[in-house]
């Protein structure tokens, strides 16, 4: 499968330069080195600017409610667990409005892959601080700077257990994308928070992360809690990006649901045959 | 000395609020109220009040139901999508007769709709939206001016009946800059006590503030309580405003931004000899049934026009009966009818 595979004519309405442009050309990365067809994937979101990387994929899409793609990812991964499940949200989308429902969820242990393209403010409603501002930080809202302290979640997951923790950089496409393509390899939970420079709304250029953005040295071990929980923690004299920590196996809520109703799964990938189409046709001919 | 400024509607609510002695605002970003946002945002911390960007819609307005039950004036804004998740929570506050401000600058819907000006959330504002046998007061501002006096009005109408009020604007008042002579401002200090407040027990009985009662007989003494509340509002608060109507043959039914553009309406019709007039509710709950059942009765038609899908046309209809015809014009989606649109539609039922 070539990314090529994943393009579609939707005319794309982020800005010139967006750095969200390098988290969409690793979905589609690793979405065709994982080898899945279009079909075989469901990219769900909420609202924000993440929130429509899905209208940019050829594959399955589910845009819902402002912070609820994780319920929404979670309800279509137990009606169809062979769907891959993608969510793609942002740090007010996610951690904000829908921050609850992360939380949750990294006890319920879903088998889908949370990517959040962190830019540290809300972009599409015009630069207000979010949850992972910076403190000090001015934006549009936040005169004299964010005075509360930003979301650890991150740490948050670690501390839960959760299966794939890991940090990408929207500017690093190829390492991003084999982050991807190992967090929907595991089986549950996966969260990959990628740092995403906002060009338009951003205090900060690009340049000011590229300086910061290390990748995980060979030797660091994602079962090493403390060492992951160290790594996790936001802060600005360097960022590392990698895989932080990989929990031990947990049961998977598609799993535990399935075993306790009939074993099979209330929707498939299989095509629907042509006699069947038009069988069901016929109905409304009738 | 009082003088006019140039601001946008979302800026007029917010300075009012200031002016009406709110200490405490609490928001979530949406569009296309950001400004109310900003303006709170800019001045609330330089007067020594409170602004707090909250992580949701329903961490705002339970920001709000807590300030409230503390006992001073405070406010919540956002547009459709974000005043259904604080549903709940106005809910919670007209259960539990604490005074609040919201202000919905309604956007086009339903779901995630669009972010342009509309009417749509009228049954939701009017007729309830969340749980339970409760209304608010709903101020339906039409110009910019306007959204500001309300506003100031809206406080004081929510201490007085220990209830929520809702300012329903859309995102053209939100919008439109206007010039606006401020109010003056009211000196919070100064402001009737609230003795049912939660303000500390030292030397009295302590206050208790609920929104329930397990005894279904306590519970309907509640409720019965808040009906004679609102039986008074119905009474004494109803609002509107008529233009051109003692001859009127056809009046137009409207509110808010429509009602604005309906007055131009007025003029062209009458330049072509049509007699039309104007019926503008400025409180949509409680609605003026009574003045426009007068009115009714003196006219062959009352032509309702929305930006929705006819959601005031229902109470027109109920004012009106059988006493005059009861057409509809809407437009839906965040289309905004035009004069030439209106007058059109005034035309075919004229005649």
């Amino acid at each position: 499968m070539e990314p090529e595979t994943y393009r579609n004519e939707v005319e794309n309405q982020w800005c010139p330069g967006c750095t969200n442009f390098g988290i969409l050309a690793a979905v589609r990365k690793a979405l065709a080195a994982l080898d899945l067809a279009p079909h075989e994937v469901c990219l769900v979101s909420g609202i924000g600017q993440a929130a429509k990387l899905p209208h940019y994929v050829r594959s399955n899409v589910f845009n819902g409610l402002h912070g609820r793609a994780i319920p929404a990812a979670t309800g279509i991964k137990v009606a169809n667990p062979a769907l891959t499940v993608l969510v793609t949200t942002g740090d007010g989308d996610g951690y904000g409005e829908g921050g609850n429902h992360l939380l949750h969820a990294l006890r319920r242990n879903p088998d889908i892959t949370v990517v959040v393209h962190n830019n540290e403010l809300y972009a599409l409603t015009k630069g207000q601080g979010s949850p992972t501002t910076p403190v000090g930080e001015k934006t549009r809202l936040q005169f004299t700077g964010v005075e509360i302290e930003p979301i650890e979640i991150l740490a948050t997951a670690i501390v839960h257990g959760c299966g794939f923790v890991a940090r990408g950089y929207a500017g690093e496409i190829d390492h991003l994308s084999d982050l991807l393509v190992q967090a929907i390899r595991h089986r549950g939970l996966s969260l990959v928070d990628v740092v995403q420079p906002c060009v338009t709304w951003g205090e900060r250029p690009p340049a000011w992360y590229r300086e910061r953005i290390e990748k995980l040295p060979a030797d660091h071990d994602p079962r090493d809690r403390a060492a992951a929980l160290g790594l996790a923690a936001s802060q600005r004299e360097r960022i590392p990006i990698g895989i932080l920590y990989e929990g031990p196996p947990r049961l998977v809520f598609a799993d535990r649901h399935l075993k306790r109703t009939s074993g099979r799964a209330l929707a498939s990938l299989e095509p629907v045959k042509e006699d069947e189409i038009t069988s069901r046709l016929a109905r409304f001919r009738r | 000395m009082a003088k006019r400024v140039l601001m946008r509607g979302n800026e007029v609510i917010a300075e009012a609020a200031i002016r009406a002695g709110c200490q405490c605002y609490f928001a979530y970003p949406i569009t296309p109220q950001a400004e109310l946002l900003e303006h709170m945002a800019r001045n609330m911390p330089r007067l020594g009040r409170t602004f707090v960007q909250a992580e949701s819609e329903v961490a705002a307005i339970s920001m709000v139901h807590g300030a409230s039950a503390a006992g001073v004036r405070t406010m919540t804004s956002s547009s459709s999508p974000g005043i259904s998740l604080k549903m709940e929570g106005i809910s919670y506050l007209a259960g539990s007769s604490l005074p609040a401000v919201i202000v919905n600058v309604v956007r086009g819907g339903p779901g995630l709709g669009n972010i342009a000006p509309a009417q749509c959330d009228y049954f939701q504002a009017t007729k309830g939206g969340g749980h339970g046998d409760y209304h608010m007061i709903v101020l339906a501002p039409s110009t910019v001016p306007e959204a500001g006096e309300l506003t100031m009005l809206a406080f004081e109408l929510a201490d007085r009946y220990r209830t929520p009020v809702m300012i329903l604007a859309d995102g053209m008042l939100g919008q439109m800059m206007e010039p606006v002579l401020l109010p003056d401002p009211v000196d919070p200090a100064a402001l009737p006590a609230k003795p049912w407040a939660a303000t500390g027990a030292k030397g009295r009985e302590p206050n208790i503030i609920l929104s329930f009662d397990l005894d279904p007989e306590g519970l309907r003494r509640m409720n019965l309580e808040l009906q004679a509340r609102y039986r008074t509002i119905r009474e004494k608060e109803v609002r509107h405003e008529e233009t051109e109507t003692e001859d009127a043959e056809i009046v137009i039914a409207a509110h808010g931004t429509v009602a604005r553009i309906a007055k131009s309406v007025v003029r062209m019709a009458r330049a072509e000899g049509i007699r039309l007039g104007l019926f503008r509710p400025i409180t949509v709950w409680p609605f003026p049934y009574e003045p426009l059942r007068a009115l009714s009765s003196r006219v062959e038609t009352v032509l309702t026009v929305e930006m929705s899908a006819g959601q005031m046309w229902e109470d027109v209809r109920l004012a009106v009966a059988e006493r005059a015809k009861t057409p509809f014009y809407g437009e839906l989606g965040g289309v905004v009818p035009t004069p030439k649109g209106i007058l059109r539609e005034v035309k075919r039922h004229v005649g």
